[in-house]
């Protein structure tokens, strides 16, 4: 298939099916999920086509126009980098959905779920094969929603709902700012089409000279920084794993949060090799990993602990990413990717050993269990493989790219010159530490040890094979990865690289390559490690104090505080203009009609009253006009509701008689008709409703109303007089047309006619609506009392 | 040019139908919106764009333009020029009154008796549910 039609499918077809999932779990019932799954399926396979194109030829590019007009077009670039992070979509995708029909109640609300799952997998390929700097913003965000839903997929809980609030304002907003970015870069470039900088070598250097170089950095890294989850943006992470546990491992472990990795990644070649992008994506990434790192150990939850974890090894790749010198931009591109890759398989096969626990222990608390490895054997094998990968052990692939980081990160100290020969390396040693402290935690906590004689169900066992299989196959890729490293780095690492560094890659990666400095510093790290782990505890503990006593310093107090803030403040804004008596709405309309006139009428410097008053009138038309006004004085004067309302049908069927000095037939008839059946209404609903309530005005009322009314009449007369006296409008009136086509074209000699039910028809559609919706309120405001009494 | 005293008789019902929706009785209120509904229809119909005095019916079959004396186009079809409505030449005399606006009115007279149909019933309803028609009673009612 021809790759823009299959990657164009790999994007739509989740969509699609999305749409029909409701439908088909009507037939299929629970077993719908072995639909979404098995359309993820396709999607992996479609993108896979097209891997052994991009290989051979480098990247492809196309566009269908879209909105050609402004630069917007529907664009595809696939390379190996959208490739990489369009399979951890998809192929984690089908594990994920698979895994989901053995944790997922047959009771719970399933086609809402992989409705989201597969509308996200959708956006999120989307995302990444997007050419065009809009179209990826707009999959983006979709991502974002869909993330929103799926954090929120218990609606009843209430830390769902922060949670995927939560998310959706620190993840939204950020996009947000990412699309400011866009637009700098536009204004730089030229462009929103990112292959056409990334193929003009003299435009990359265009933007890294521009004034705007920096700003636009900052902006697109906040919003890329914001998805990923680092710097103070991590708080939304921790909060997200309320969502079902496939959902943690699929959106925020494995693809969702590489979405910023993979901008980071996307904008690499533009923005790297300049002195702001390494402080700015190393340095929040070195800080990230550390701090996100130590934090883990005060978690309780596994899933929290998974999260921390997430958000440091995140920061890995991203520091990895910001390893960047004039002469050599890329320094930590290759290991980055390969981490990326690694760091999926074996956090999504922890998170899937995370859901198999708390689908049959009942709980995440880790405080509560131990010694769980007698009665879940096959589950405790996997976790080993996932968590001594993570901690970086050979032979098993977290231990070639933790190796791979550490080489880079000498290579980078070196590049900068003491004293950050030293520290660069130092400060990835301490992420390393951390990672193995807490990656032994998980083991140790969860199935070493003494089983507690409380707290658990009495019989645990390992679960279906439906969830085991997907963690497994994930574990069996750890190790595959771990020893035949050839085959993720030749067929995915490579092409990735060289994607982000625009020019061929060709690396070798091997368990075994003597003794070298990352060795030696890998081994540091397990001395070390193990020395932190045995104050596990006491450190946790004394996290937990300096917190109670400084909770100020947590992010989290000030997010809370914001939003807390944001809505008493919406409120009192809101009980100021929107105090829900019905008078202080129309005064302020009143009011605003009255400037609104009058502000022209000065700028324009217009005479108020025009020198020259048409006063030329038939006597019997300034009668009816003055009868007009005297029943205009009945209608405000009289108390009763009756007069009044004769006054105003009065009033009514004079207008009618005007209509007919202002040459206009149709109108009077239609308001003599009008006016008849509208009297007719009035009498019926008056009738019922006896008139108990009469308003004394109070003077300082009645002064203020007559001043606003005497305003508004002097209004409407300034603008009446002035708008016959040449004040022209910027555009010619259509009537002309109306009147030149009536018969020649609608066949019709009444134009107002012809007007109304040829070339107006829709309006009069319209108006057709507005009688029908008015006759459907009127009959259910009767029919509602009925049911009452 | 408009007549002044047609322009002084409807910027005096609107001033009418502003001080009756200033009012705590909502069958006040409707009244007022029944004035104002009627100033604004006839505002609409005094401002069209012609000074044409012939009420905008043709007479005969042959297609006979409102334009004195002109038998080709009235208008010249300006899109080409950016302008995206027809333009007249400037001094074109139209015999007939705008058409438009009486239009325009046609359907907002309508309107008008399905909005006040409406809101009649809506206030009838009020009074069935609270007892009252007096709105600042109501709002205190709504809490």
């Amino acid at each position: 298939m021809d790759p823009f039609n299959a990657i164009t499918l790999a994007i739509f077809l989740p969509f699609i099916v999305a749409g029909l999932i409701p439908a088909a779990e009507k037939i299929l019932k629970h077993y719908v999920g072995w639909l979404a799954a098995a359309t993820a399926l396709i999607s992996f396979l479609l993108i896979a086509t097209v891997l052994p194109l991009v290989i051979h030829d480098g990247p492809i590019s196309y566009a269908v126009p879209w909105l050609s007009s402004v630069g917007i077009d529907f664009s595809l670039y696939i390379d190996g980098l959208s490739i990489l992070i369009g399979f951890l979509a998809s192929g984690i995708g089908v594990l994920i959905m698979a895994y989901s029909n053995g944790y997922m109640s047959h009771k719970e609300d399933l086609p809402r779920y992989y409705m989201w799952l597969l509308l996200f997998m959708g956006s999120m390929v989307g995302m990444v094969f997007s050419a065009n700097t809009i179209l990826l913003f707009i999959f983006w965000e979709l991502t974002s929603i869909t993330s929103y839903m799926l954090i929120g997929y218990w609606r009843d809980k209430p830390e769902s709902i922060y949670g995927a609030t939560k998310s959706l304002i620190i993840t939204a907003a950020g996009g947000l700012v990412m699309l400011a970015g866009f637009l700098f870069l536009h204004s730089i470039t030229g462009t929103f089409d990112i292959p056409t900088i990334l193929q003009n070598e003299a435009l990359i250097q265009t933007v890294k000279d521009h004034n705007l170089f920096l700003i636009t950095l900052v902006l697109i890294f906040i919003g890329a920084a914001a998805k990923s989850a680092q710097g103070p943006f991590y708080i939304w992470l921790p909060n997200a794993m309320e969502a079902p546990t496939p959902v943690s491992a699929f959106l925020h472990s494995a693809t969702m949060v590489k979405a910023g990795i993979y901008l980071v990644g996307r904008m690499h070649p533009i923005f790297s090799g300049t002195e702001a992008w390494f402080i700015l994506v190393s340095g929040t990434g070195m800080i990230t990993m550390v701090m996100a790192g130590f934090m883990a150990f005060r978690q309780t939850d596994i899933k929290g602990i998974l999260a921390y974890s997430t958000i440091s090894q995140l920061a890995y790749i991203m520091t990895m990413y910001g390893y960047t010198t004039q002469h050599h931009p890329g320094i930590g591109v290759t290991a980055a990717t390969f981490h990326l890759l690694n760091h999926a398989t074996f956090k999504a096969c922890l998170f899937l050993v995370a859901g198999i626990i708390a689908h049959e222990v009942a709980t995440r608390d880790i405080r509560k269990m131990g010694g769980l490895r007698r009665e879940m054997p096959i589950t405790f094998i996997i976790a080993v493989i996932g968590a001594l990968s993570m901690a970086g052990i050979p032979p098993l692939n977290g231990f070639l790219s933790k190796e791979m980081f550490y080489e880079s990160s000498v290579e980078m100290g070196a590049a900068l010159g003491s004293p950050y020969t030293i520290l660069i390396p130092v400060i990835a040693i301490m992420g390393g530490v951390f990672t193995f402290a807490y990656s032994i935690k998980l083991i140790d906590g969860i199935f070493l040890g003494k089983r507690p004689k409380k707290g658990l169900p009495k019989h645990i066992h390992d679960p279906g094979i439906i969830m085991l299989i997907p963690a497994a196959f994930l574990a069996f890729l750890v190790i595959l990865f771990g020893l035949v490293p050839s085959i993720p780095v030749h067929y995915i690492v490579e092409p990735t690289a060289s994607g982000i560094l625009l020019e061929p890659v060709h690396l070798h990666v091997k368990l075994w390559h003597g003794i070298t400095t990352p060795l030696i510093m890998t081994i540091v790290t397990f001395i070390l490690g193990i020395l932190v782990y045995s104050k596990y505890d006491a450190i946790a503990a004394w996290q937990d104090r300096f917190n109670a006593r400084h909770p100020r310093i947590s992010v989290n107090y000030h997010y809370d505080a914001a939003v807390d803030n944001a809505k008493t403040y919406a409120h009192k804004i809101s009980s100021v203009t929107q105090p829900g008596t019905i008078k202080t709405y129309i005064n302020a309309v009143l009011i605003l009609i009255v400037t609104l006139v009058c502000i022209p009428i000065i700028l324009l410097g217009a005479d108020v009253i025009p020198q020259t008053l048409n006063f030329n009138i038939a006597p019997y038309e300034a009668l009816l006009m003055l009868l007009m006004i005297v029943a205009g004085i009945a209608i405000v004067v009289l108390p009763g509701y009756l007069p009044a309302i004769i006054a105003l049908s009065a009033l009514g069927y004079m207008v009618g008689l005007l209509f007919i000095y202002l040459k206009a037939p149709d109108l009077a008839l239609t308001q003599v008709l009008v006016e008849t059946l509208s009297t007719i209404i009035f009498f019926l609903a008056i009738a019922k409703i006896p008139q108990k309530f009469k308003e004394k005005i109070p003077t300082t009322t009645l002064i203020r109303d007559v001043i606003i009314s005497v305003a508004i009449a002097s209004t409407v007369f300034i603008m009446l007089v002035n708008a016959t006296q040449g004040i022209v409008s910027p555009f010619e009136s259509l009537s002309h047309y109306f009147i030149e086509n009536s018969l020649t074209l609608a066949g019709g000699h009444n134009i107002v006619n012809v007007i109304i039910v040829d070339f107006r028809g829709y309006d009069t559609l319209g108006e057709i609506s507005v009688l029908c919706l008015a006759a459907l309120g009127v009959y259910n405001l009767i029919h509602s009392r009925s049911e009452e009494k | 040019m408009n007549n002044t005293l047609l322009s002084f008789t409807i910027a005096i019902l609107f001033g009418f139908g502003t001080f009756l929706i200033l009012r705590r009785d909502i069958i006040k209120v409707i009244i007022g919106l029944g004035v104002l509904s009627h100033a604004v229809n006839m505002l609409i119909v005094s401002v069209g764009v012609f000074t044409g005095t012939k009420v905008p019916i043709i007479l005969g079959s042959h297609g006979e333009h409102g334009a004195s004396g002109a038998s080709g186009t009235i208008f010249n079809d300006a899109l080409a020029d950016g302008v995206l409505a027809p333009v007249v030449a400037a001094g074109t005399h139209i015999d007939y009154v705008d058409p438009l606006v009486q239009a325009l009115v046609l359907t907002a007279i309508v309107i008008s008796l399905a909005t006040t149909a409406f809101i009649l019933i809506l206030a009838y309803r009020i009074h069935e549910e609270y007892g009252t028609t007096d709105l600042r009673e109501l709002r205190r009612l709504w809490g």
